[in-house]
């Protein structure tokens, strides 16, 4: 991919793409910080390679996630592909409560991924829900591995994996920071 | 082959089309609870937290912090506590910063404690 | 959930008259019979004789361990339990009276660390190769590690292993094969699953059954319904509670639900394992429509939450069913039936991964693999618990025991299931829960899930909090016929393709 490919400048200005951050003009850390999420949705943006990593799940997230490969959700029409080789992939999709026995499976398969390249915690045991930490597991797939993106659920559906895919690599604006999950009394009022 | 390519067609299109609009089928998936500040005290918030089996939610003083990122929507501080708590509808929850998914609800202040 | 009908067979009679020094007792719903430990072999030898399926093995306990034997008498409607209570750290070895014993035999020397007086060696099947002394276990560490599962690298001169694994490919569970190969054929196959081990017996230790309930679900997401069954049937078994009719027939869809998902989701993985991408569409349509029906009956695309101890938690809704549920298996038949006029999807699946009726017999196979091979056992017809009393379900089966049996069994079981989900609806299928006293007891239960028959078995102590949970998911018990049917002439493709049609997860072997 070269830097002056018009098609991929339009990226830019897709509707998808979230607004700058609000407030004063930015400083030269955050210029910084937006070139470099600027490049990853040049680089990422388009076409974009998946492996998962299953470490201790209840087989349902596997499952929804080989659903996003179906016609319901056909993730290749958005650009994203499976691969089932580390050297081909860009982003790693990791489940479950990342059992201990697993740690040098994941961190080579980590390792085998040329960078850049993206993880996401994909499910509530991944995130540390379900499993306390102990002898067993980690209880969270962070202990082990840097996490970019967090998709809560269980199993998280094939549309919020799509969306958690599509705010990975930028395309989408992450929504759940701006929630409060606390129910409005205006909007109870008017239920 | 031609079996299959028939079938295909008549078949038509089946897939959502998610993210430029919006699909039906999320109205039916479990959601995270949203809380009513309005009905929490310390006694109701320690209730949630003690069915909670997933730890997604704990108590700070007069705060319930519920973690998104952890809960299952399984719905059994919405039965342990009815009108406490009622499913959000969000599904799409995905997060850049796990910071992002803890959310401190605030309780009500009770009066004479 | 009956009373215990005492000395009602004549297994039982005849097991009582062999060996000495057994009484006799009920645990919940199932016969018990505690033996001295040194009359085992003698008890097991009638059993399997009498014709008895050897369903678990398992130890509980400490200072003495306490061996149960699950033993399903699959003519006589019942489970008989036997008990010996084992002082020491050796006990009669069964796994040569019946071979479906080795794996728990191995299991119990890993948790309790008492073994088979046979000398046998005995593998590493559950725990880690890292566990140490302090790591948690139901019991004491054993005395020697297990050995490492291995085969020689090469064989015969000709044959070479293969390790393929844990991390696979998308969207499938880790496994590591062992795959002993000579460039082709498979030699040989052995597998390790401790990869995914959570300790999840350990975990449900001192937690009430409504607590435990939620990992329970968790054992094996693709059988929540049915593994949860299982255990809130054992809780009630041990707590003398009986679930309400209509929940009991809530439970019944939901699990026939899970059944034709599952089914859906077996041929998409056959039709992706055979290359045929246009028949895994058909069958991925069919699974997702089916998935989404799930979310709108019970609000689960995967029907967690629905069961639990004393009932159910949600009701079905029956309009949702009514107006889903045909067109979704429909989409599914007809996909089931293109395939089966799909020459070069037959020719992949015919004579591959042929597992015989006497091998699934020796080894305890359940569920379509062992119906497939000619075993008439289906735990809902043999061992009916409400509502199939009423709702009895015809049995599919098939003699030749390859993939093709397997697949024609799974389509003639999701048809049975949209028969049962209609008929329970109209028998009345709603909600209710009876609450679950605080006291001590133990119960077996068990459930057709849709890979076969789930065993639960629940200790709890005066405050009603468990003390031993034993969960034995149908995987358990068939992966251990998964490289049988690899051997046999089997060549290094045909390995997917057996293992979608075994359809198995790791979660529930590895609990």
């Amino acid at each position: 991919m070269t830097d002056g490919d018009p098609a991929l400048s339009s990226q830019q200005d897709q509707p998808g793409v979230p607004p700058p951050a609000s407030g004063s003009e930015p400083g030269p850390e955050l210029a910084a910080g937006r070139q470099l999420s600027e490049r990853i949705a040049r680089q990422f943006g388009r076409s974009l390679h998946i492996r998962t990593l299953d470490t201790g799940s209840c087989a349902a997230c596997e499952q929804e996630i080989r659903l996003l490969a179906a016609p319901h959700y056909d993730l290749n029409r958005l650009g994203f592909f499976f691969t089932p080789a580390p050297r081909h992939a860009d982003l790693l999709m990791v489940t479950g409560p990342m059992v201990r026995a697993f740690d040098v499976a994941a961190r080579k398969t980590y390792e085998a991924m040329p960078g850049p390249k993206i993880v996401v915690a994909t499910g509530a045991c991944a995130l540390g829900g379900v499993y306390q930490p102990d002898a067993f597991v980690h209880g969270s797939v962070a202990e082990i591995l840097p996490v970019d993106v967090w998709i809560p659920g269980c199993p998280p559906s094939p549309l919020a994996l799509l969306q958690g895919l599509l705010v990975a690599v930028d395309r989408l604006a992450e929504k759940v920071g701006g929630l409060s999950f606390a129910a409005d009394e205006t909007q109870e009022a008017a239920q | 082959m031609a079996l299959w390519f028939l079938r295909g067609l008549r078949r038509g299109v089946v897939t959502t089309g998610y993210p430029a609009r919006s699909d039906d089928s999320a109205a039916r998936l479990p959601t995270p609870p949203a809380f009513r500040p309005a009905a929490l005290d310390r006694s109701t918030a320690d209730r949630l937290v003690a069915v909670c089996p997933s730890l997604a939610l704990r108590r700070e003083a007069d705060v319930l912090v519920f973690d998104v990122g952890a809960c299952t929507a399984c719905g059994r501080c919405q039965d342990a506590v009815p009108g406490a708590a009622a499913p959000s509808g969000e599904f799409e929850l995905a997060a850049t910063s796990r910071a992002h998914l803890v959310k401190r609800i605030p309780l009500l202040r009770e009066a004479g404690t | 959930m009956t009373a215990v009908r005492p000395g009602a067979s004549g297994t039982l009679a005849g097991l009582l008259g062999a060996v000495s020094g057994a009484s006799l007792s009920g645990i919940g719903n199932a016969v018990a019979v505690r033996l001295p430990a040194a009359e085992l072999e003698r008890a097991a030898h009638h059993l399997t004789g009498a014709g008895a399926r050897l369903a678990d093995l398992f130890a509980a306990g400490q200072d003495p361990v306490d061996l149960h034997l699950i033993w399903a008498l699959d003519g006589e409607d019942h489970y008989l339990i036997t008990q010996a209570e084992v002082t020491g750290d050796q006990y009669p070895p069964l796994s040569d009276i019946a071979p479906a014993a080795f794996a728990e035999e191995c299991e119990i020397y890993e948790q309790f660390g008492i073994r088979p007086a046979s000398g046998k060696p005995l593998n590493r099947v559950m725990l880690p190769p890292h566990a140490g002394p302090d790591f948690p276990r139901l019991g004491r560490q054993p005395p020697v590690p297990p050995a490492d599962l291995h085969a020689p690298h090469t064989v015969g001169g000709h044959a070479f292993e293969f390790p393929f694994g844990p991390v696979r490919q998308v969207g499938v569970e880790s496994l590591y094969y062992g795959l002993v190969t000579s460039g082709e054929e498979i030699v040989d196959l052995y597998m390790f699953t401790w990869h995914k081990h959570r300790g999840l017996e350990w975990r449900l230790r001192g937690r009430t059954p409504r607590e435990a309930s939620f990992h329970v679900e968790r054992t094996e997401g693709l059988s929540a319904v049915g593994v949860g069954w299982a255990f809130a049937a054992a809780v009630e078994a041990a707590l003398d509670v009986t679930a309400p009719a209509q929940a009991q027939r809530t439970r019944a869809v939901a699990l026939e639900l899970e059944r034709l998902y599952n089914h859906a989701a077996a041929t998409a993985a056959l039709c992706q394992a055979t290359g045929l991408s246009i028949g895994q569409a058909a069958a991925e349509i069919a699974l997702e429509r089916l998935l989404r029906l799930n979310a709108a009956v019970f609000g689960h695309r995967y029907l967690f939450g629905v069961v639990q101890p004393g009932g159910v938690r949600r009701a079905p809704d029956a309009d949702a069913v009514r107006g889903g549920l045909h067109g979704a298996h429909g989409e599914l038949r007809r996909a089931a039936d293109a395939l089966a006029s799909t020459n070069s999807f037959l020719d992949r699946l015919e004579a591959a991964g042929i597992v015989t009726g006497e091998q699934a017999r020796r080894l305890g196979l359940v569920g379509p693999v062992a119906r497939a091979s000619g075993q008439r056992i289906d735990s809902r017809a043999d061992h009916p618990a409400p509502p199939y009393v009423e709702h009895r379900p015809a049995v599919a089966t098939r003699d030749r025991g390859d993939v093709l049996a397997r697949f024609q069994v799974m389509h003639e079981e999701a048809a049975e299931s949209v028969r049962l989900i209609d008929d329970l609806l109209e028998a009345g299928a709603g909600d209710g829960t009876q609450e679950l006293p605080a006291a001590a007891g133990s119960g077996l239960g068990w459930a057709e899930t849709p890979r076969g028959e789930a065993l639960v078995f629940v200790g709890l102590d005066q405050d009603g909090r468990i003390t031993r949970a034993r969960l034995r998911p149908a995987s358990v018990r068939n992966w251990r016929g998964f490289d049988d049917a690899c051997r046999s002439q089997n060549v290094f493709t045909d390995v997917p393709i057996i293992e979608a049609s075994f359809w198995l997860t790791v979660a529930g072997t590895a609990r």
